[in-house]
């Protein structure tokens, strides 16, 4: 890991870089932002940013040379790491208060059922249960973030965890 | 050679497979020239606008297989603007006129719109063929309009596009009648697919190969899938969450048992660690491995895992490895060639990553290695030296210190000597990117010693243009110079114009150039296009009439025959 505190520029002797010139000063500066960029991390301090312009700025954020890909794959976790909640709002037709969940406190489809029937002390189906459900049972459906409502448990549970904005109990006669 | 006739020297150049040996012959006279021309059946476009489409299909009309590439590299880091070019539509159009032949195009880092997509679909409904590497611009209906005209697909390869989604269904519109499917990668798609529709494409496909899934595709959809296909050689799994205790991860493990020809392994998204211990059964045959999109997997995981794979020849891994981690794979992995050791903490906060130490450790347990890219934080000049020892092999070594400019820690120097080593010892060495604390005296070094290199990549490098000059005069074989943020500036760029004619391109971007010095290139060099792009929409001194003096933010010079292009958009200046 080594200490991040060594700035470039304080370990370069001026005397054996007889070169060092306005151009390699920008240059160093530049490298200065970028390291000073890498070691604020999240919390970026726009007073360590001041006199960088927007441009430079966005420049700065193209380190290290990584593809969108990854990119996101990484910046996604880290989120997740940060986030420690995630609530959602679920109504149970027919009751028009609704209750709040965090899903993050949940591992799986499993766990999220158990909760929701125990907060509205109802029968609950799963999609690939072959019983047919009785008049009184429900059906867990979720609205996506394309505004449509799907039924709970198709996809993965980590991609259900990207997609999911609201949770809502209906019957199950009229899935 | 007027002894032998065509079909005889037709015969001959099969024998050549590579471009470069197929464009030498064509050189050499005439006759020649139509017998190579009319028996091309691949064609290389390294820069889309080096070359009028039109020409290359008068040029090869029994092409069969179209390579194409767009934009410059960097576009990978997001430094070339979003629109900036790099249009796949003008290239099929192309083809549709002039090679109603064509079964393969393989498309990278170009703009690919859904009506390219559907155009190529009508007009090659027996394409075998299709690839997208670092491409945007199209979305599920494309892959839809594919799917449904193009009956006798072997190959839909997508890697790192950016899709838009809408909707589940294009899988669904491979026909019943599609049953050629050699392989097919839509690891990149965001959105859900039809895993009906999906199994039974698998299943009445009994060629399939290589099958690289996407992280809506769940674990049970994957067992079913691979009870179907257990012949697969290369696999992308989805998400790879379950609970380990379930039914369906025992189905899991149970299927990968039967998966005896599996080489090639990749995916893992959401990988729960626990989970990690199916895919143990493949692990002694895996050739390759691919973990670099599984952050959650911690170093002691990894290493459990690579403890199996003693036949790989390919692994990329995140820096979570560590260099404990990276000497087991030195200790396991003997075949191996090819490491790729990615970056997992993009913010800096601080977590275990790996250092030079791990690097010498593979390169002294793993002498066949002969390709590299690896992110650390930090690289001594004595590690480097060893490395050079070590693995004389080296075709690509990219080494990049995530603290630019960074100098040897223990020593305080700059790199210089430890590239320097590097490229003396590694004589093919054809790739190579530079980082930490560079002067000029490593680009005396490159220009005296690698001969062979065809691609450099220098970012915050360099104390004076001599250093660029070194390059520019010593490297024979030089096909694509890229440098960012770096001090070189007009006297580089004009002390050897010629050379950027035997060169593919050069890219600069936050250097010293000035406008007036690309002016003078341009003026100079009527076969280059010289291209300045600014997208300074806040600084209204750009808009009107900029002094040659100021310093130009992005340059991208490029040889062509096909002149400066007409569809380049406002921000992009062609000199």
């Amino acid at each position: 890991m080594g200490d991040q505190s060594n700035s470039p520029s304080s370990s370069i002797d001026s005397s054996s870089h007889p070169a060092l010139c306005s151009t390699s000063s920008i240059f160093q500066t530049r490298r200065d932002l970028l390291s000073t960029d890498l070691k604020l991390g999240l919390g970026l301090s726009t007073s360590a940013l001041h006199g960088c312009s927007s441009k430079e700025r966005e420049q700065l954020s193209h380190w290290p040379p990584i593809k969108p890909l990854l990119r996101s794959t990484l910046e996604e976790k880290v989120h997740r790491s940060h986030s420690k909640t995630f609530f959602v709002k679920v109504y149970m037709e027919g009751l028009p208060i609704g209750r709040k969940l965090d899903l993050l406190s949940h591992n799986g489809y499993d766990s999220l059922m158990r909760t929701l029937r125990r907060m509205f002390r109802t029968t609950i189906t799963c999609p690939d249960t072959s019983r047919v459900p009785p008049e009184k049972a429900h059906v867990l459906t979720y609205e996506d973030e394309e505004g449509d409502w799907m039924m709970v448990g198709d996809v993965p549970w980590e991609f259900f965890l990207r997609t999911v904005k609201r949770l809502k109990i209906t019957r199950a006669d009229k899935c | 050679m007027t002894y032998f006739p065509d079909e005889v020297v037709e015969h001959i150049f099969d024998f050549l497979v590579s471009h470069r040996d197929r464009n030498a012959v064509s050189t050499v006279c005439k006759a020649w020239y139509q017998v190579e021309r009319l028996s091309r059946r691949s064609v290389f476009v390294g820069n889309c606008y080096s070359v009028l489409p039109e020409r290359v299909m008068t040029r090869f009309p029994g092409m069969k297989c179209l390579i194409v590439k767009g934009k410059p590299h960097f576009a990978d880091f997001n430094l070339v603007p979003h629109d900036w070019g790099g249009f796949a539509l003008p290239w099929i159009e192309a083809a549709a006129h002039g090679c109603p032949g064509l079964e393969e195009l393989r498309l990278k880092r170009m703009v690919v719109s859904d009506e390219s997509l559907e155009l190529l679909a009508r007009s090659f409904p027996d394409l075998k063929a299709l690839v997208l590497i670092s491409c945007e611009g199209f979305s599920t209906d494309g892959l839809a309009a594919i799917a449904t005209h193009c009956r006798s697909l072997r190959e839909l390869d997508l890697q790192e596009n950016e899709v838009e989604d809408y909707g589940r269904q294009w899988l669904s519109c491979f026909p019943d009648s599609c049953t050629t499917l050699v392989s097919l990668n839509f690891s990149c798609l965001k959105g859900e697919v039809n895993a009906g529709a999906l199994e039974r494409l698998v299943a009445r496909c009994p060629s399939l190969r290589g099958l690289k899934l996407n992280r809506a595709v769940s674990v049970e959809s994957l067992t079913r899938i691979l009870d179907r296909a257990p012949q697969l050689v290369e696999l992308g799994t989805g998400s790879l969450t379950v609970d380990h205790h379930s039914e369906a991860y025992r189905r899991m493990i149970n299927t990968f048992h039967k998966c005896k020809l599996l080489r090639n392994l990749s995916g893992f998204w959401d990988v729960d660690p626990r989970c990690l211990q199916s895919v143990y059964p493949v692990c002694p045959n895996l050739t390759v491995l691919n973990l670099s999109y599984a952050p959650s997997i911690q170093g002691a995981d990894q290493v459990k895992l690579i403890r199996h794979c003693f036949k790989l020849q390919k692994l990329w891994v995140l820096d979570c490895i560590g260099d404990k981690g990276l000497a087991v794979v030195a200790s396991t992995c003997k075949q191996l060639q090819e490491l790729r050791v990615f970056p997992s903490d993009i913010y800096g906060t601080g977590t275990a990553a790996v250092t030079e130490e791990g690097l010498v450790a593979v390169s002294s347990g793993c002498s066949k290695m002969n390709s590299l890219l690896y992110f650390c934080h930090q690289m001594t000049n004595a590690a480097l030296i060893t490395v050079a020892k070590n693995c004389p092999r080296f075709i690509r070594f990219r080494l990049c210190i995530l603290d630019p400019g960074k100098p040897d820690p223990i020593t305080n120097q700059p790199l210089d000597e430890g590239f320097g080593a590097i490229v003396q010892s590694c004589k093919d060495l054809r790739r190579l990117s530079l980082s930490g604390l560079l002067t000029d005296k490593v680009f005396l070094y490159i220009g005296e010693y690698a001969a062979r290199l065809e691609m450099l990549s220098i970012a915050f490098a360099g104390d004076s243009d001599k250093g660029m000059i070194y390059v520019l005069n010593g490297c024979k074989n030089l096909r694509k110079l890229e440098i960012r943020d770096s001090p070189f500036g007009d006297a580089a760029l004009l002390e050897n114009v010629g050379k950027y004619e035997t060169m593919r391109s050069l890219w600069m971007s936050s250097c010293d150039v000035t406008l007036g010095g690309c002016k003078a290139l341009a003026a100079k060099m009527p076969r280059l296009n010289v291209e300045v792009i600014n997208e300074g929409d806040e600084s209204d001194e750009m808009e009107e009439n900029p002094s040659d003096a100021h310093k130009v933010e992005k340059m991208y010079v490029y040889r062509t025959l096909a002149g400066p292009r007409n569809e380049a958009p406002d921000f992009v200046w062609t000199l």
